[in-house]
């Protein structure tokens, strides 16, 4: 006797209103959800998804006592924090004041919740803007740049960057001001304006540097990597990598390891050095064990070497890969990532022209509409599901799929995603 | 910091001359924020015949790099705080590295849970801390008894059923009547019901009915009913026209209609709602689809063939599946062995993927060794013969010379024949080893379910919670 089947995730995300209540026990449901064991060797077993996945009402109502636990625990750090702020207050303690609102703020954003965190900081902000002394301020305007940044909005961060860097610089705060170079260069950097983002990044490792400001000036060198690697200067992109493993090694900083060792990895695969791509990559991933938890960046490391694996025809360790990423996106309540482990997936199934891959791909769609609401993702997804129907020679959906992902990135301004896809549609028409 | 005891371990190029057979190679890696707890000052004391190398690595980025640049027998883990988590992490590295190290974790009480998990994973060993010289000395000469593979037979020829890719490998009683039974219907256009467990190759016999039948020139399409989301199952089997619901970008030709002329196999047939056996009862009998969205009757001329690894019948009394749908496709029934019943067809079936997947990845196996032969015999093959063939490609990509060897097979294959179970040296287990075992495999019967894994085993629930505390399982 096996007791009753288990719901499909499918299923039991129907029965889910899109309630921001029911985020918490959204993110239980699809945490606990198993696949199948008799599904793994049949037929359906390659094209498990996340909708295919179980779920055991009983093993829900068990574990929520956990999921309240964590929901009251990260409403007390955050009640908290306020009440710290209150009593700032009564000691007449503004900066005191504005750094618990900060620590609030930030709370939210680890926990994924940007507009709160948006709200906290400007709570701050405002407190900031009375003091005499503007590195709270300059704190405050870093804090909601960066929130702009994760949001989507890199014109907004810009703004709020800009404000803090003038600040800093008026106040001779030479860490708030590399640390507002910094928000720059990533601002600029996410818009793909690659020669301010250098000039920004530049700005502030010099600064760092003058500072000796060690840590701040690795990560610098890191970026500057990623930026070189992006506009194709390899060599360049080899030496900041460098430099900046060499800072974050003796310094023992294990999360900052595995970020440089994960953009080494690509810079190897550009290279066309597998090997050591997948040897930086594996290292990253044991970097990222030893530092705090942060799922994000693992499941970062793992997509790059499954693609690694993808590029090079490993498809049995692509796979793999692929699966273990899904564990640790479902196990990690990164669920926003899904999209992207579902669209490597179908690209794999597209190399072994296996077409009913194309599951893979709505799950994606799905996922991305639902969960991560980006649009940007959405659009990725539609333009590696247009490539994937051309591979199969279904011509006519492959530019369907393909010109949405060009409307999309049209409203969204992205001018380099649009005219790789427009060089797709030129290949298609020739 | 490293400490090389006698000689530097062999490059990652290197081939085992001679001399270094029997001789292993160790590399001893560090808990997490601690130490090797006096693991590695002991190894060196007892490596007293010259026939052990040992290394350290002080944390596991260090362990990683020498993983990648260097070759190794066996990586001795000392797991931290949170043993778990670690052993999951080592299963999974020692998976990519170069060479197939087996592993022996070390660990504070490890909990039953632990070892069990490390057993089914393939593990060596799980010793306690501090490791006791006896106990790991008997795991060493364990891992040189399994290294040490000296027979070897050449791989026996194989007389496929089929020609190409769908070829059907074996000469069991019980596949001689599945061929009886081909043979018999495959020239008939009949509807034809495939039963079997998942991986007995249901598509393999599909597509050899097809390629034998008198539609072998139309196209053989194949549905897998429980791969695609419900959502789109209607449209994929009968296609849709554009703008029929959101996502319909383009006009799309359904499955039944690409089948006309031809086979449509309908994989894992039970998988689909009431609603959609309908619909394709009324294809099956009118012989004519409405394409979703679309008001045009079209008519389809396809030799049908379903498959499912469920019991239909069973199916029907739970109300899930329709019984005139069932009495429509199985106008005839085949059902496929699973491997085990199929005895020295697992040899055949070897031999047949070892030279496919040799060809595949450009390697030149001519050969299988006796013990690994032995370890694919001993193996309960859940997933039949797919489980088989992604054990042999993933053993061929291993391999590196012209014998398929055990050291090319999983760990979880390898684990099976020797591991925890052989611990005690008079084949005896404590009372709580043997509870706990049992609860475990109880709880993998149940898919992890506690109210019905108590049910099976005839205790409260709250007794079993208590015990799976308890064996940290």
């Amino acid at each position: 006797m096996t007791g009753p089947a288990p719901v499909r995730v499918e299923k039991a995300l129907g029965l889910m209103p899109e309630l921001e209540a029911l985020d918490p026990l959204r993110a239980l449901l699809v945490s606990i959800a198993r696949p199948d064991e008799r599904a793994l060797w049949s037929s359906s077993g390659p094209y498990l998804t996340l909708g295919k996945r179980g779920v055991q009402p009983d093993e829900l109502r068990r574990r929520m006592p956990q999921a309240f636990h964590r929901i009251t625990e990260h409403l007390q750090v955050l009640y908290k924090a306020y009440v710290e702020a209150l009593e700032c207050q009564q000691r007449a303690d503004s900066a005191g004041v504005v750094a618990a609102l900060l620590r609030a703020g930030r709370l939210e954003e680890d926990v994924g919740r940007f507009t709160q965190a948006r709200a906290w900081y400007g709570v701050a902000l405002g407190v900031a803007e009375a003091l005499q002394d503007r590195r709270p301020e300059v704190e405050s305007l870093r804090a909601v740049g960066y929130v702009y940044l994760a949001l989507g909005q890199p014109a907004e961060g810009a703004r709020h960057f800009q404000r803090a860097l003038a600040l800093a610089e008026a106040e001779f705060d030479q860490a708030g001001a590399t640390g507002a170079c910094e928000g720059l260069g990533d601002t600029a950097l996410a818009q793909e304006q690659w020669a301010g983002a250098y000039a920004w990044y530049s700005r502030g490792l010099r600064l760092a540097d003058a500072a000796g400001d060690a840590s701040r000036a690795g990560r610098l060198e890191r970026q500057l990597g990623v930026l070189a690697r992006q506009q194709g200067d390899l060599t360049a992109a080899g030496d900041f990598l460098h430099r900046a493993r060499e800072r974050f090694e003796s310094a023992g900083a294990a999360d900052e390891m595995a970020r440089v060792l994960n953009e080494q990895g690509r810079l190897d695969a550009q290279l066309g050095r597998y090997n050591a791509a997948a040897a930086a990559y594996r290292e990253a991933v044991a970097w990222a064990q030893r530092a705090p938890r942060d799922a994000g960046l693992e499941l970062s490391i793992r997509l790059n070497l499954a693609e690694l694996d993808l590029e090079a025809g490993r498809l049995l360790e692509a796979e793999a890969e692929l699966r273990r990423a899904e564990q640790v996106a479902i196990g990690g309540n990164v669920m926003r990532r899904l999209p992207q482990v579902y669209t490597l997936m179908g690209r794999l199934r597209g190399a072994q022209e296996d077409e009913t891959g194309f599951v893979f791909f709505e799950q994606a769609l799905e996922l991305a509409q639902a969960l991560d609401r980006s649009l940007a993702t959405e659009a990725q997804v539609y333009l590696a599901y247009g490539l994937f129907r051309s591979r199969l020679g279904q011509q006519d959906e492959a530019r369907a799929y393909l010109e949405r992902a060009r409307e999309i990135f049209d409203s969204l301004g992205e001018a380099v995603e649009r005219e790789r896809v427009e060089a797709q549609l030129r290949t298609m028409s020739a | 910091m490293t400490h090389p005891i006698r000689m530097n371990p062999s490059p990652l190029s290197a081939v085992p001359r001679k001399e270094d057979v029997g001789r292993l190679r160790i590399l001893v890696v560090a808990a997490e924020g601690g130490g090797t707890g006096g693991l590695v000052q002991n190894l060196r004391q007892w490596a007293d015949d010259g026939r052990l190398e040992i290394d350290t690595a002080p944390d596991l980025p260090r362990a990683v790099r020498q993983l990648a640049s260097q070759r190794w027998d066996l990586v001795v883990a000392v797991l931290g705080e949170h043993p778990d988590d670690d052993l999951s992490w080592w299963i999974d590295t020692l998976r990519a590295a170069a060479g197939s190290p087996r592993l022996i974790a070390a660990a504070q009480a490890p909990s039953m849970g632990l070892v069990l998990r490390a057993e089914k994973a393939g593990v060596l060993d799980v010793l306690s801390l501090p490791v006791r010289r006896d106990e790991l000395m008997r795991t060493l000469e364990r891992l040189r008894a399994m290294s040490s593979e000296t027979g070897a037979a050449p791989l026996p020829a194989v007389e496929p059923y089929a020609v190409g890719p769908y070829a059907l490998v074996g000469r069991s009683p019980a596949m001689l009547d599945v061929y009886k039974l081909l043979a018999r219907v495959a020239g008939s256009a009949a509807t034809v019901l495939v039963q079997g467990e998942s991986g007995t190759g249901k598509e393999v016999v599909a597509r050899a009915l097809h390629l034998n039948g008198p539609k072998a020139s139309g196209a053989f399409v194949a549905v897998n009913c429980a791969a695609i989301p419900e959502n789109l199952l209607e449209s994929e089997l009968f296609g849709h026209e554009k703008g029929a619901f959101t996502g319909a970008v383009t006009r799309k030709i359904g499955r039944f209609e690409q089948a006309t002329g031809g086979t449509l196999f309908l994989d894992e047939i039970a998988d689909m709602s009431l609603a959609l056996q309908a619909k394709i009862l009324r294809a099956v009998q009118e012989r004519e689809i409405e394409r979703v969205g679309g008001g045009e009757t079209i008519a389809v001329e396809v030799r049908l063939i379903a498959a499912t690894n469920r019991d239909l019948k069973e199916a029907i009394k739970q109300g899930r599946f329709r019984e005139d749908l069932y009495y429509r496709l199985a106008v005839i029934t085949i059902r496929l062995p699973t491997l085990a019943e199929r005895g020295d067809d697992l040899v055949l079936l070897t031999a047949y993927f070892v030279r496919q997947f040799a060809e595949r990845y450009g390697k030149q196996i001519h050969s299988i060794s006796d013990r690994a032969l032995d370890l694919l015999r001993g193996h309960s093959w859940v997933g039949n013969v797919r489980e088989l063939r992604n054990v042999i490609e993933r053993a061929v990509i291993v391999a590196g010379d012209d014998t398929l060897r055990a050291e090319h097979l999983p760990d979880e294959l390898r684990g099976e024949a020797a591991t925890l179970a052989e611990r005690p040296q008079d084949g005896m287990l404590a009372l709580a080893e043997v509870e706990a075992r049992h609860i475990a495999r109880v709880l993998g019967h149940t898919g992890g379910q506690i109210g019905a894994a108590a049910e099976i085993l005839g205790i409260h629930r709250n007794t079993l919670t208590r015990k799976m505390k308890e064996y940290g399982l």
